[in-house]
């Protein structure tokens, strides 16, 4: 994805947040677009497909959405503008917007085994109070970390793993 | 002394026992973009514009461009080990360079690392690399000579310390010659007034900068000089922040109330690599394609030269500033950018240089604006009438060519002109005091060359210092101390020229 991509992003999911008046709301509706970007899946390349007519593409949308007017809208619009390869990009943008509103902070934490449901929350609890807001986590095992855990938590990192502090160890002997 | 292996053993002991085993916090982004020295970092949301930047392997950048998405870094290392997705971790620093005594004599990049196998280097503190030049309160004008040793420049374009002077020219004119020379020379200064010299070589050739500094080492000069080297190889990021850490090496020893005397060779190579950065980080190109701060560059650079009022210590930075011209071209953007900038210009051409007056200094071009009141009385008491005649000379000359009749007075200015552009010529490496100098030109200026014939000045001058060496060095003596040319003075100097003139005649 090039910049002006990236900036298309995120003016899409904005305006999309924009529609929601209230934390829970906006919550709700980012689900709803996860779902419906989940169901597309399948049909991505017929929709990014230059050989079917836009009016068919949305025609199609508009028949398979009927129950959710503006999330059809949304989707035809992308298909309009040509953007309608953002939505993955856009759908997570449009999670990030809806968290900012709700105060909960994403973190990506890596270990490198999978961690108990206890150590799962313990972290949660850790990282709540570290930043001050609900921390959702998601888990993921990485074996290069030999051990510890690696936590990325917006634009910051957090690198308590053992290969951390084997580099930094290398580094200090080095230096 | 040999090491011992358990000295490294406790060594390492030691920094293990120290080493503190805890989790790393960094405020990170992740690379999208590398190539060409420059990555694009997502991420790093609070990076300050020109903050340091770790990409892990001992590889550092520096954040140039602070974009709506992403972070422009230029790279200070090579950009083959890094890959999109690698991890980079704001330092909260500005790029600086360690400074201490101990650099003196070293030969180092513009990060401060030795390039010269002579070991680490004991630091008494970091210097950041773009400091703001000081104010006018923190000033003195420029008022004391720095002597460079060679009698065209001393007598024409004197320079004074803490002066910006620009030396110019096309390429193999001696630009670098001139700069060296006003190094070497210093060797014939008392250390008192000795300036500490650096030269910073931007973009050049390796083998040249070896020669250099073998050039200074077998002079003696590498004593009290610094090379700061960021050779046609480093990378574009290294030549540009190249001066800026001579500069601040040389600010470190101003402020302890030292001379300084610096040289960057050349700032039309630095331009260049500024220009390749800011075109990578696509900032919009202007004319001759480099950006519109190009001036700004130069200008915030040799701004940092100054004298330094007597409250802060009075110590000096002067600056050699050198530009490459293509074909005489001092036109073009960058030479005009930086002629405007400086305090006059040593204008070296090649008509001359092939026509074999060295140094080829093209008198009625080249300027100093600080002028007189950084000479010596002595000095300008002798020179002062130099730059006129050499001109009117050169005017002279032109109609003498037609071999047309020429008056008496004319023919006599002639012949004067000639004698002095001969007496003016001077080998590379030959840095002379500047009693000689004063000696020399006063024998020239003073008609006692008029009865020399053109292609024995230069030996009437060698022969001259070899007598006056021999038998009155105390004229000598007293023309290097004092700073007038008294009356006293002035007898001893015209009994001595008439005492060599009889000895030269029964010599010949």
């Amino acid at each position: 994805m090039n910049s002006s991509q990236r900036i298309a992003v995120q003016r899409y999911a904005a305006a999309y947040d924009a529609l929601s008046q209230t934390a829970e709301q906006a919550a709700a509706r980012a689900r709803q677009l996860t779902t419906v970007a989940q169901a597309l899946a399948p049909v991505e390349d017929l929709l990014n497909a230059p050989e079917i007519a836009l009016l068919q593409k949305k025609q199609a949308v508009q028949a398979a959405l009927n129950e959710e007017p503006q999330i059809a809208s949304f989707v035809q619009v992308l298909l309009e503008a040509k953007r309608y390869t953002l939505l993955p990009a856009i759908v997570q943008q449009v999670q990030t917007l809806a968290d900012l509103r709700q105060g909960i902070m994403r973190a990506r934490v890596f270990s490198a085994q999978e961690l108990t449901a206890d150590q799962q929350t313990h972290t949660e609890q850790a990282l709540s109070s570290r930043y001050g807001k609900t921390v959702k986590a998601s888990f993921r095992t990485d074996k290069t970390l030999l051990g510890g855990l690696k936590i990325w938590c917006g634009t910051e990192l957090i690198d308590g793993s053992l290969q951390g502090q084997l580099v930094r160890l290398q580094e200090e002997l080095t230096k | 002394m040999a090491i011992r292996p358990e000295e490294i053993t406790n060594i390492i002991k030691e920094k293990i026992e120290h080493f503190k085993p805890s989790a790393d916090i960094h405020e990170a982004g992740t690379v999208i973009q590398v190539g060409d020295g420059i990555a694009r970092v997502h991420g790093l949301e609070r990076v300050k514009s020109s903050e340091l930047v770790d990409f892990g392997n001992g590889i550092k950048g520096m954040a140039m461009n602070l974009e709506y998405d992403n972070v422009g870094c230029v790279l200070m290392g090579p950009d083959t080990q890094i890959k999109e997705g690698d991890v980079v971790k704001r330092t909260g620093e500005v790029i600086s360079i360690p400074v201490g005594a101990d650099v003196i004599g070293r030969v180092v990049d513009p990060l401060g690392r030795p390039l010269d196998g002579k070991g680490p280097l004991q630091a008494d503190k970091n210097m950041p690399l773009d400091i703001v030049a000081p104010g006018i309160i923190d000033r003195q004008p420029v008022k004391q000579p720095l002597q460079t040793g060679i009698k065209a420049i001393d007598a024409m374009v004197p320079i004074g310390k803490g002066q910006r002077e620009l030396i110019i020219g096309d390429r193999q004119t001696g630009k670098t010659a001139i700069a060296i020379d006003a190094i070497i020379n210093q060797k014939n200064i008392p250390e008192k007034e000795r300036c500490l010299c650096i030269y910073v070589a931007i973009g050049q050739k390796q083998s040249t900068v070896a020669q250099v500094v073998k050039t200074l080492t077998d002079f003696g000069a590498m004593d009290y000089t610094v090379v700061v080297s960021a050779t046609a190889s480093d990378p574009a990021s290294l030549l540009y922040i190249a001066p800026y850490a001579g500069c601040a090496i040389g600010e470190y020893f101003m402020w302890q109330g030292k001379d300084v005397l610096i040289v960057y060779d050349d700032l039309s190579k630095h331009a260049q690599a500024y220009r390749q950065m800011s075109l990578l980080l696509r900032r919009p190109p202007g004319r001759e394609a480099y950006p519109g701060d190009v001036f700004y560059l130069h200008s915030r650079l040799l701004e940092r030269a100054c004298k330094l009022s007597n409250e802060n210590g009075g110590g000096s930075l002067t600056a050699l500033p050198i530009i490459e011209t293509q074909a005489n071209d001092v036109s073009a953007y960058i030479p005009t950018n930086v002629i405007s900038i400086t305090d006059g210009q040593i204008y070296l051409e090649t008509n001359l240089f092939l026509s074999g007056i060295k140094p080829a200094v093209n008198v009625g071009l080249s300027v100093s604006r600080v002028g007189g009141s950084a000479q010596r009385k002595t000095m300008r008491k002798v020179a002062g009438t130099l730059r006129i005649d050499l001109s009117q000379y050169q005017e002279l000359a032109g109609f003498a060519q037609f071999g047309s009749e020429l008056d008496k007075e004319s023919q006599r200015q002639i012949a004067r002109g000639q004698r002095m552009t001969e007496l003016l010529k001077q080998n590379q490496y030959s840095p002379l005091t500047v009693g000689e100098e004063v000696l020399v030109l006063y024998a020239g200026t003073h008609g006692y060359l008029d009865e020399v014939t053109v292609p024995d000045v230069l030996t009437y001058e060698k022969q001259l210092l070899s007598f006056t060496h021999a038998q009155r060095p105390q004229v000598l003596q007293a023309l290097n101390s004092s700073n007038e040319l008294t009356a006293e003075l002035e007898k001893d100097i015209t009994g001595l020229l008439d005492e060599f003139k009889t000895v030269f005649k029964a010599g010949k």
